[in-house]
């Protein structure tokens, strides 16, 4: 076999493994549930068809926009509650900590809650926020409060709180990566010039770790998009996201070409917003060679 | 009826029953069950396995959605499955169930007419469902909180309970708003009387501290002091408080209380006909009657069996022989090709504001 033949084998028979994944595991059942989209619901279960009802339910019933619009509005707030923690602390860990090996030591203790389950994270803020909970607790014996006070547990706020600190990490795992990649030489060049730390900051460091900014805020919108869990553990009366009416729609009403339309509706916005990101990283990027 | 502490939207946690093959097997089978966790507690399939040989795996569900998507994912999987009624004749008409042969269910004739006759387990002249367990859904409030105790509905829209309320997180809160309102038909709402509900759903919201979709949640909501007042599954819950020492009462509302009623159905082309016959007889008799009563707090189908099982008070906590009781309650009915406007009009409550 020519050498040129055997690279090639091997080329393919590499890709093809992640590629038939691809194909089965994400291609395949996308493009069945885009095509369960246009089934009709229809008692007991729902039948085959083209039609459009779905999609047009979706934009004439006001309770989907209610829902997109708070879920939007939602993994907003997240993402720049997120980027307000996750920003300064990059920043401190990358250019304020000398010691390596506390750097790298601060930086893991931000990751390793990822390893912890999720729900038990989620839960934790039950006992933490409740009408009997540690901070009601604490308020009280301190004095601040008279009585324990409900405002912090099942609401928007606690689902902004939840979500924020689960999906830290994933801001801060993409800043702290745009920042250390700054050459030193670069702000050192703006101190000699003569330009105050503040100054540096907005022309040299932010502009220069935006992309870390783009790709930390697409994590934290796009996961909060398709969250569920926390409306579901600490959301109030009025908590429910987009992904808790498409689970009732396969579940409770059992009319799984609306579920369907919805989710290829979130799909689309999930890829819009992706696709936006990516934009704005590449007409944001400064080639530093 | 919906069971486990804990447990997530309609995660299911599949187990099997017993560890091993029952070593005095008569026959070899098997008979596998997709069901309310209580249902097959090991205090009454342990002796049915020794017994019979057939050896018995569960799969459990989160709530009566469940059913469905799973048997519509494809069979060879269950033999057995225990929807409430108002679940059921969608199984029915969908043709995920077989009909039952009652010449090998000897007892049937023993489970309480109104239930033995219900609609939603008859079909074409064919029998589908063995009735199992019964209850209702009564409200249920702090001792400790209310100096005169509530008798109805309307309490739970009084703002003085600003933040203390907690509705089931399911349609049933538009089958509650209806009676306040004075619908009583609950479950053939037309959609003006739908909307009359989402209105006073939603007039309701700034009350509402949480909507409670697990019986563990609904536990925790009270255990810690979130919740005052709410709807519950009828003997579950309380039982489950009382064991944390606090204490909540269980009442039927001046505006009634819908009650539900759980059935043995079995699965298309079951290959274990022999031991879901077996089990059916079983889950009917004495053993399966009072282990189901025992482990969850819920009515017996059987009154007969019930009799002979449990003691003259547990017999009548639990309604055994109170027909009146029993008429009284508003039992479940499938909503049929209405499912999705009552689950839309659910939703649209979550959705506003």
């Amino acid at each position: 076999m020519k050498e040129a033949t055997r690279q090639k084998l091997t080329t393919y028979s590499v890709v093809s493994g992640p590629f038939l994944w691809t194909i089965i595991f994400l291609f395949i059942p996308y493009m069945v549930m885009f095509t369960y989209s246009f089934y009709l619901k229809k008692f007991p279960t729902f039948v085959p068809a083209f039609e459009f009802v779905n999609y047009i339910t979706i934009v004439t019933d006001p309770q989907y926009f209610q829902v997109l619009f708070r879920t939007a509005k939602i993994a907003i707030i997240v993402a720049l509650s997120s980027l307000l923690i996750a920003y300064p602390l990059s920043y401190v860990l990358v250019f304020k900590i000398q010691s390596k090996q506390l750097r790298t030591a601060l930086y893991m203790a931000v990751i390793v809650p990822l390893w912890v389950s999720y729900l038990l994270r989620a839960y934790t803020w039950k006992t933490i926020l409740g009408s009997e909970g540690v901070l009601n607790s604490f308020l009280v014996w301190s004095g601040f409060l008279d009585a324990p006070t409900d405002i912090f547990l099942y609401n928007q706020f606690s689902m902004v709180v939840t979500l924020t600190y689960i999906f830290v990490p994933f801001m801060v795992m993409p800043i702290y990566m745009a920042l250390e990649k700054i050459p030193r030489s670069m702000i050192e060049a703006s101190k000699d010039l003569g330009v105050g730390p503040i100054r540096t900051f907005l022309n040299v460091t932010l502009p220069l770790s935006m992309p870390g900014v783009i790709a930390g805020a697409t994590f934290t919108i796009c996961l909060t998009f398709g969250d569920f869990v926390a409306a579901f553990l600490v959301g109030g009366p009025n908590g429910a996201m987009i992904a808790t009416i498409i689970q009732s729609q396969f579940g409770a009403a059992l009319n799984w070409p609306l579920g369907a339309a919805l989710s290829i509706v979130m799909l689309v916005i999930v890829l819009t917003i992706i696709s936006l990101s990516d934009r704005l990283e590449r007409a944001g990027r400064i080639d530093l060679d | 009826m919906n069971l486990r502490a804990g447990k997530l939207l309609g995660a299911v946690a599949a187990i099997a029953v017993s560890a091993g093959l029952s070593a005095s097997a008569a026959s070899a089978g098997e008979v596998n069950l997709l069901t309310w966790e209580g249902y097959a507690d090991e205090s009454f399939i342990k002796p049915f396995e020794e017994a019979t040989g057939c050896k018995v795996s569960a799969t459990y569900v989160g709530s009566n959605d469940d059913f469905a998507p799973k048997l519509a994912a494809g069979g060879g999987v269950y033999d057995l499955v225990t929807p409430s009624i108002d679940a059921t004749k969608a199984l029915i008409e969908a043709g995920f169930v077989s009909p039952l042969d009652l010449s090998k269910i000897p007892r049937h004739g023993e489970i309480y007419e109104k239930f033995r006759t219900a609609e939603g387990i008859n079909h074409d002249g064919e029998v589908y469902g063995v009735p199992f367990s019964w209850g209702s859904i009564p409200f249920m409030y702090r001792v400790d909180k209310f100096d005169t105790p509530p008798t109805s509905l309307k309490i739970l829209w009084d703002p003085s309970m600003e933040g203390k309320i907690s509705l089931w997180d399911d349609k049933s809160a538009l089958y509650v708003a209806s009676r306040v309102i004075g619908n009583m038909n609950i479950y053939n709402l037309s959609d003006e009387e739908l909307e009359a509900a989402k209105a006073k759903l939603i007039e309701q919201k700034p009350l509402v501290r949480k909507y409670w979709a697990t019986a563990g949640e609904l536990v925790d909501l009270y255990a810690g002091g979130e919740v005052w007042i709410s709807n519950t599954w009828g003997g579950y819950q309380s039982s489950l408080l009382a064991d944390q020492d606090i204490e909540v009462k269980e009442f039927i509302p001046e505006e009634g209380a819908e009650g539900w009623m759980d059935s043995w159905l079995m699965v298309k082309d079951s290959p274990n006909e022999d031991c879901v016959y077996k089990f059916i007889n079983m889950a009917t008799s004495e053993q399966g009657q009072c282990g189901m009563s025992n482990v969850n707090g819920y009515s017996s189908a059987n009154p007969v069996a019930a009799k002979n099982c449990m003691t003259p008070e547990q017999f009548k906590d639990l309604h055994q022989d109170d027909v009146e009781y029993l008429d009284s309650l508003l039992l479940w009915e499938n909503l049929r090709d209405r499912l999705e406007n009552y689950t839309n009009t659910w939703n649209a409550v979550k959705a506003s504001g």
